[in-house]
């Protein structure tokens, strides 16, 4: 291996960000180098096996990439992208009859609920335009800072003008996932389900500004394929990518641990690998530029070096807030199959211990686990009773692809918790390590509200996998924050994470960012980022897509500089 | 401001060198960045309010400039020059005056006065005070090829032009004392001149340093035994005009940007790199043409340029260079009533209020002896004053230096008195350490006790507060004044002239460093006291190397002699034809 | 003796070359501080040949950071908060950037804490305020949400802008705002006063002290009607402070520099002592040092009683001014500010860590009660060593170049405190002194002895020593009521800066829109002058004030 190599483009960590933009560079038959100093590629996107027999997944779980361009666009199918559809996405109606899981039990969802939920999902149309929907929230680069953000020009706005115009309000603007739902649904329980999916999974259901994003977090799980999960897990969802950037001639380095990226004259030039790294302190050189998927904090503080930013700047990054996102997993082996209380058995299955969020009676009890979290009071404080938790599906995978392959033992899983952020609690990120176990029983307690036989005779493991644990791991997941960056009304679209970063381009040129913590849309390994990311790039003279791009229909190119927009459109 | 700058000229300081230099500079259309570390420019040309309406100098008071050049070339009227011409501050020259001594009053006789008026060029008609001041100070050091003897050093060349008589070989051998032997007549007059000149560079006892220290008196307060006389809003008055004049001629002043390395490639300073906490991190500063420090000498080579590009020989000699002498102790005495003196120091016909309009006294100015004590005392390298205070020799500014329609206490019902000043041992050099320095009510008391033996009122019913300043809190506020030493380097025979700081650098260039001068009171000829000189000699150098290209505004020293290869700094078409 | 000889004595004063006894100009500015450095800036570039006479040693005004400790440790001792920097004509027009001016705007802008180590965060993200209003109340962070997406708009299409555009008649006010709704809800704000809104719209008592705290400590009445608009603009203000990185007086500094490289003259250690007046109109101003500068301009940012009655005669003012500056009504109350030197930066005994990290931190109140018996007591001259309270700020936090010695840091703890306090300063001071260190170190338990190496005590008497404009110590030279705001600032002949005098106009504080730091007073007059001597005004008003011209006023 020479002693210095250079590409066109460097890519430091190996995410699904990272690799799914080394994907589409190298598609544009760029030359691409990814660094991940892990031994293995995927970031938060993995399987781990911590007994035989037993796979668990320790972050990313769900699906929520479905109306991702880049299955078109990658073709991921051909590198072995398969789904496994769950029994219950046979039948999404399943879900009325399920309702909602409450202190009393199941409350029911109405059909109020049921209309006004697939009115605002854009699912009462003909042809529905949920995917597009979506399209507008996730799959969207930011508009240029020269344009000026109105009602008429947000993305999904316009979805809503043209498709459901009774919906497009400028209010809109200002609302709550809450206030929206008031508006649309009936029963406060399903109201609060859904505010409490889209609260775990970025943008949560209290805060203004963000309904429709937070709506949109919420359906691409709950509808798109939130049940069902890809064949082998998110990883192997994963895999499809990193499949696919070889098959174009990405060269991807594990153990590759990038110490500085190297700045010439205000321009990014390449990195400086640690020496602690496989092939050495070598350089590796940028012909057009160093791409960073690694979190917003440690790329400027750590890679880039406070030395070559501004005070402000400096500041701004400092202050961009983790909040909110740091969730606590549980993991359970037990000998027998969990079991509900009567009062929570699914009319449909019967017996099914994966019941979505508990408890969903009022958002009295939400706002408390928000104070709780995001409050700052250190670890948590609620009674278990009250604490809210949020399980998913035993049986999302097909029978074929088990997580559990020992005889006679079940693994439920994942149970998910929010949890201050490490970096807020008041003993450090081992703080809460330290109380793990009492923490652990604290939960189990918490389960026991709607599982009867989760005691210490059916209990054979509980695997916690901590906020710090995940940053531990995923050294992009700081804070161990799942979602990177609060997806907050200041730190989302045009504003994310800070304005002047919104747009994927750095004050340094030819620095770019793509990790989720940076980057519209954030998390859930949607393919977005790499593909709004594109855009720009394209913008930059950069990248030179063939045919097969098509960019986004709300997207504005910006000021003398190229469009993405292909001239002899895209061949979509 | 996160790409980097480039500019013809980087100056590193913004103090009255850096400043001087910057003006000359921009003058001449070049592009000048100056960077300084503190939040303010000004360096020790500076003026605080500790208490409200109470405002006091902690550093230069008094301004030794007048016989500049820079006031007519960077026309510093222009940006709001302005003199505190108190009532009573020119001091016609027969009036009668007189010396403090431990036993009163010594009247100053016309033999001391018309002495005094001879050997500062003061006898003919004209005058050539002017010229031996800017004989003095005014003009760079001769290059090397020329040999340095009674017909080519500056001042000599002044007297054997204007007071033959006065010139001998001798004289180039002579302390101030042997000189004020030869022409004056009473002790206590010698002993105060010589004590004023300890404390403003050159010492009364130096030998070969008999004119620059009587130069270093009379320029303080022309044209003979007046006062010091104060620019309006005082000596940081004075600044602001100067840096004014940078910024007109469009000089970039960056304040909050301490520089940690000045950048040399290949033999060359090319730059500076601020230290990462500026305010827009460790960017880097590129200068096209030169970069000029105008910090103290001792960081500007062992900090930004390191061991890397010297050899230790050379950096030995920068650890060598001595501070001795220069730093001073200074009291604020804020009182409820006026100071008054004791009736045996009664100037008479001195009106009472006027009394504050006294400098000094310089105290005690009984004799020579008095005068080597105290000297001792500071350069024996003793750990803190030992002798008696009503022995110890001080100097006094009274608040009221200052014209009556700028007072510099505005907070009723209180006067502020001072600097009150003494000579203290060079805090590296004190047993103790630095922090000896630190021990300020036990300083504090001595020199009011000092101040005592002339003031009857100096006790704690008037007395509201005592501000000190200890040489170690000067230099924690002015890095470059280190071991609070006000002119940087003792201005003794050995660094003087063609020998300061070191033979090799005296003029203003680094050998084996091309682009990179030195314009620093500790670095440069002649030294300190806010003089503008650094920068208008640099001036002659930076010509020579083609770097400065001045207008016709500028002249050069009549005494300057090119340096031999070089271009030559006396404007080659007449004055009157524009250069650019 | 020979004295004859000495007939070709040089007097001293040959040897400088000064500033003339007496010069011309086209414009004279009193003062400078913000807003005079601010008009001199922008008249100057405008052509005109400008001086400015400042009467202390430095420039700046209340823009002043300086070594008031030890050497090497510099105090911001006035200005500190900059409200508007995200507004401010002059910031965009003069290209501080350029300057190198940079401007920190920390997320964590204000915080409260309680005796109970309980605490509330006012953020620049409204989400992460609105998490800690949880901790109390539900309805109050969600109401909370709700109003600041209003507020923000009230305040960045309506009030921000009006600050930079002249003053309006109440009753064309009024007209102009009913074009939009949110003009009108502002309207409706005005009738109330900061505790019928706080209390309308929020439950929790700590959460309405905290607020009320923000919305009136520059100097309002909370029980007042009519100016209920400046509790959304200093809460959203309030959100949005800044800090300028090296010290407020750097603003002052980039702005001489404009002043100087266009060709305009400062004057600093000159007290004007007269302004001269030939037939009605000015003709320039007398400086106490004797000099004269001539100008048919003059621009006084000096509070009325220094511009009307100390520098002119009195007797020769038209009557309703004459007798609008005697109705002047100082600020009600000033500030007393302890300025500390530690060893450690203070830290706040609270649950949430992250207020050690707090831009500005309130503490010393536990209810709404104790804050407004705290502001009633100071109304009233007197202060409650018992229940006192205010906010304090650890500047080298945000800014080490403050600190010469790495590891110190340099803090002050402000109050709301009387200008005549019963009993005296002088007599007082020490004991009150003490009593605020008390309340520190029991807020902060780190802020004991040991800990502080320095400490010094600015009082409003100080302060109008330092800044004699400031009279009674009023940081915004004059109170802010219904009555002394808007078209009624200073008067309602003089609130578009222009005066009845000819030439003689008004650039300070005490002019529409006031205090603060806005340069408001300052751009508006440069504007006036501009237009009454038809000079080309070369800059544009910002995107903001266009929005708010075309909205509201065409």
């Amino acid at each position: 291996m020479p002693k210095e190599e250079r590409y066109d483009f460097v890519i430091v960590g190996g995410g699904p960000n990272g690799v799914g933009t080394a994907a589409y560079l190298a598609k544009c038959g760029a030359s691409v180098c990814v660094l991940e100093e892990r031994p293995e590629a995927g970031g938060a996107v993995e399987n781990t096996e911590p007994i035989p027999g037993v796979r668990i997944t320790p972050h990313a779980m769900y699906m929520y990439a479905g109306p991702a361009p880049a299955f078109e666009q990658l073709e991921l199918h051909k590198y072995g992208f398969r789904m496994d559809w769950s029994p219950q996405s046979k039948n999404l109606a399943d879900q009325q009859l399920r309702g909602v899981a409450t202190t009393y039990g199941l409350a029911p969802i109405t059909d109020k609920d049921a209309l006004g939920w697939a009115k605002i999902s854009g699912m009462l149309t003909s042809p529905p335009f949920i995917k597009e929907l979506l399209r507008s929230i996730f799959w969207c680069p930011p508009h240029p800072s020269e344009v000026e953000i109105t009602a008429e020009n947000i993305p999904y706005m316009q979805v809503y003008k043209k498709h459901q115009p009774d919906v497009w309000t400028e209010e809109l603007l200002d609302m709550t996932m809450f206030d929206l739902m008031d508006e649309y649904l009936e029963t406060e329980p399903i109201k609060v389900m859904h505010a409490m999916v889209a609260w775990y999974s970025g943008a949560a259901g209290h805060w203004e500004g963000v309904a429709i994003p937070a709506l949109g977090c919420d359906i691409t799980l709950t509808i798109y394929g939130g049940i069902s999960v890809p064949r082998g897990g998110m990883h192997g969802y994963f895999h499809s990518i990193i499949r696919c950037a070889i098959a174009h001639g990405v060269v991807v380095r594990t153990c590759c641990p990038v110490d500085e990226i190297i700045i010439q004259d205000g321009r990014a030039v390449g990195v400086r690998l640690r020496e602690t790294a496989t092939t050495d302190e070598k350089r590796i050189w940028a012909n057009k530029a160093v791409i960073s998927d690694v979190d917003v904090k440690q790329t400027f503080t750590k890679l880039v070096g406070t030395q070559h930013l501004s005070s402000s700047f400096r500041r701004k990054v400092e202050d961009i807030s983790l909040k909110g996102g740091s969730i606590w997993v549980s993991h359970l082996l037990t000998r027998e199959k969990l079991r509900c209380r009567p009062k929570f058995r699914n009319p449909i299955s019967g017996d099914d211990a994966g019941l979505g969020p508990y408890p969903c009676d009022s958002r009295e009890i939400y706002y408390e686990h928000v104070a709780d979290v995001d409050g700052r009071r250190g670890k948590p404080t609620m009674p278990p009773e009250r604490l809210m938790w949020l399980s998913t599906p035993g049986d999302r995978f097909d029978a074929a692809d088990s997580q559990c392959t020992i005889p006679g033992r079940y693994l439920a899983s994942p149970y998910y918790t929010y949890v201050p952020p490490p970096e807020y609690t008041v003993g450090g990120p081992d703080a809460l390590d330290k109380v793990k176990e009492e923490i652990n029983a604290y939960l189990r307690k918490a389960f026991s509200q709607t599982i009867e036989n989760l005691n210490d005779d059916t209990l054979v493991h509980h695997w916690a996998n901590t906020p710090y644990e995940s940053e531990f791991r995923n050294t992009g997941l700081i804070g161990g924050t799942w979602c990177g960056t609060r997806h907050c009304d200041d730190q989302w679209g045009e504003n994310r994470p800070i304005p002047e970063l919104s747009r994927y381009r750095t004050p340094i040129e030819g620095l770019y960012l793509c990790n989720q913590t940076a980057c519209h849309p954030g998390g859930l390994a949607l393919m977005a980022i790499p593909y709004n990311l594109m855009h720009i790039l394209i913008e930059d003279g950069l990248a030179e897509p063939g045919k097969w791009w098509y960019p986004s229909p709300w997207y504005i190119p910006q000021q003398d500089k190229v469009s993405a927009v292909p001239r002899h459109g895209g061949d979509k | 401001m996160n790409k980097e700058e480039r500019y013809d000229i980087v100056i590193i300081g913004a103090g009255h060198n850096g400043t001087t230099t910057a003006a000359y500079l921009a003058k001449c259309g070049l592009s000048v960045c100056m960077l300084e570390e503190r939040p303010e420019c000004g360096g020790a040309q500076e003026t605080c309010e500790p208490i409200a309406g109470v405002r006091i100098q902690p550093h230069a008071i008094a301004n030794y400039g007048g016989s500049a050049p820079g006031w007519e070339q960077l026309e510093l009227w222009k940006y709001g020059f302005r003199m505190d011409w108190k009532a009573g501050a020119i001091v016609p020259f027969d009036t009668d005056r007189y010396m403090t001594t431990s036993d009163g009053l010594s009247q100053v006789t016309d033999k001391d006065k018309m002495g005094y008026a001879k050997i500062t060029g003061l006898l003919t008609d004209p005058p050539f005070f002017k010229d031996l001041m800017r004989a003095t100070f005014w003009c760079p050091p001769h290059p090397p090829h020329v040999e340095l003897n009674e017909h080519t050093i500056p001042f000599m060349q002044v007297y054997k032009q204007h007071q033959p008589d006065m010139w001998t070989r001798e004289l180039l051998e002579w302390t101030m004392f042997d000189l004020m032997d030869e022409y004056l007549d009473t002790e206590p007059f010698k002993v105060n001149q010589a004590w004023i000149a300890l404390v403003s560079g050159a010492h009364g006892h130096m030998e070969g340093a008999a004119i620059p220290a009587l130069c270093s008196v009379a320029t303080v307060m022309p044209p003979a035994v007046a006062m010091p006389v104060a620019p309006r809003g005082n000596i940081h008055g004075y600044y602001h005009a100067l840096l004014r004049c940078a910024i007109a001629h469009g000089a970039v002043v960056r304040t909050c940007c301490p520089v940690e390395e000045i950048i040399i490639e290949h033999d060359r300073a090319v730059g500076v790199r601020l230290r990462d906490d500026a305010t827009w991190g460790a960017k880097k500063i590129w200068a096209n043409k030169a970069v000029i420090s105008a910090v103290h000498i001792k960081p500007t080579f062992l900090e930004m340029i390191g061991p890397r590009h010297l050899d230790s020989g050379f950096l030995q000699r920068i650890k060598d260079l001595s501070l001795k002498g220069g730093s001073l102790y200074m009291t604020h005495y804020l009182t409820r009533e006026r100071l008054r003196v004791r009736p045996k120091f009664q100037t008479p016909g001195y009106r009472y209020e006027n009394y504050g309009s006294f400098t000094g006294p310089f105290f005690p100015n009984d004799s020579r002896e008095l005068y080597f004590e105290n000297v001792t005392e500071v350069m024996g390298h003793q750990r803190n004053l030992t002798i008696p205070p009503e022995r110890a020799m001080y100097g006094m500014v009274a608040g009221e230096t200052y014209a009556e329609c700028h007072p510099q206490s505005t907070r009723p019902g209180v006067y502020i008195n001072g600097p009150q000043w003494m000579l203290v041992p060079t805090p590296e050099y004190n047993v103790d350490g630095m922090d000896a320095m630190e021990d300020k009510v036990k300083w504090n008391e001595y020199m009011r006790k000092a101040l005592s033996q002339v003031v009857e009122n100096l006790d704690s019913d008037n007395i509201v507060q005592i501000i000190g300043e200890s040489p170690r809190e000067q230099e924690f506020r002015n890095t470059g004044m280190l071991g609070g030493s006000w002119y940087g380097l003792r201005c003794d025979r050995d660094q003087w002239w063609n020998e300061r700081p070191l033979p090799e650098l005296a003029r203003y260039r680094v050998p084996g460093i091309d682009g990179l001068y030195l314009s620093h009171q500790s670095s440069a000829h002649p030294g300190g006291l806010c003089l503008m000189a650094v920068g208008y000699n640099l001036m002659h150098i930076l010509i020579e190397d083609g770097i400065a290209e001045p207008g016709d505004w500028w002249y050069a020293s009549p005494w300057y002699i090119p340096e031999k290869g070089k271009k030559s700094a006396i404007p080659s078409r007449p004055s009157s034809v524009a250069t650019r | 003796m020979k004295k004859r000889e000495l007939v070709g004595q040089p007097h001293p004063q040959c040897f400088f070359s000064e500033f003339p006894a007496e010069s011309d100009w086209d414009a004279v500015v009193i003062g400078a501080g913000p807003n005079g450095l601010i008009t001199a800036a922008y008249l100057a570039r405008a052509g005109l040949k400008v001086a400015i006479v400042e009467r202390r040693y430095e420039i700046g005004g209340g823009l002043a950071t300086e070594e008031i400790l030890y050497p090497g440790f510099y105090s911001n001792m006035h200005a500190i908060y900059h409200l508007m920097v995200d507004f401010m004509p002059a910031i965009k027009d003069f290209d501080m950037e350029r300057h190198g001016l940079v401007w920190i705007k920390p997320n964590l802008q204000t915080a409260m804490v309680f005796e109970d180590g309980g605490s509330l965060l006012l953020t620049r993200m409204i989400e992460d305020t609105m998490d800690s209003f949880h901790k109390y109340s539900d309805k109050d962070a969600v109401a909370f949400g709700k109003l600041m997406r209003n507020w923000r708009r009230i305040v960045s299409e309506i009030l921000a802008p009006a600050t930079y555009i002249p003053a309006m008649a109440p009753i064309d006010l009024t007209v102009a705002m009913q074009r939009t709704e949110i003009g009108r809800e502002m309207l409706e704000l005005v009738e109330q006063s900061p505790l019928e809104i706080v209390n309308k719209n929020f439950e929790n008592d700590r959460i309405r002290a905290f607020l009320l705290y923000i919305s009136c400590m520059w100097g309002l009445d909370p029980r007042e009607t009519g100016i209920g608009f400046y509790v959304p603009l200093l809460i959203d203000r309030g959100m949005n402070k800044c800090y300028l990185h090296g010290g407020s007086h750097k603003l002052a500094g980039a702005l001489s520099r404009e002043i100087v490289r266009a060709g305009g003259t400062i004057l600093e250690s000159s007290d004007v002592i007269k302004i001269n007046r030939h037939n009605g109109s000015v003709t320039g101003v007398e400086l106490m040092e004797g000099r004269t500068l001539n100008s048919d301009v003059v621009i006084s940012s000096l509070d009325p009683h220094t511009t009307f009655f100390d520098l002119m005669d009195k007797k020769k003012l038209p009557t309703d001014l004459k007798e609008s500056v005697e109705r002047w009504k100082y600020d009600k109350w000033s500030f007393n500010t302890l300025h500390v030197v530690s060893k450690e930066a203070p830290h706040y005994a609270c649950g949430d860590p992250w207020v050690d990290e707090s831009f500005m931190t309130i503490f010393g109140f536990e209810s709404t009660k104790q804050l407004l018996a705290h502001w009633d007591n100071v109304v009233a001259g007197k202060l409650d060593k018992n229940s006192l309270g205010g906010h304090a700020t650890c500047e080298s936090f945000l800014d080490s170049h403050l600190v010469r010695k790495p590891g110190n840091h340099i803090s002050f703890f402000q109050i709301h405190a009387p200008y005549n306090l019963e009993g005296g300063w002088d007599k007082r001071g020490p004991e009150i002194k003490e009593a605020m260190l008390a309340k520190w170190e029991k807020a902060a338990p780190n802020m004991k002895r040991e800990n502080i190496v320095m400490s010094t005590q600015e009082t409003p008497k100080d302060i109008e020593i330092r800044f004699p404009n400031m009279r009674r110590g009023s940081i915004k030279h004059g109170d802010y009521t219904p009555i002394q705001m808007g078209c009624f600032r200073p008067n309602e002949a003089c609130s578009n800066h222009n005066t009845p005098i000819k030439g003689l106009y008004l650039c300070g504080a005490s002019t529409y829109p006031g205090g603060l730091v806005l340069g408001g007073p300052g751009y508006l007059a440069a504007n006036r002058v501009a237009e009454d001597l038809g000079v080309k005004k070369w800059w544009k008003p910002t995107k903001e004030m266009e929005h708010y011209i075309k909205t509201y006023l065409t």
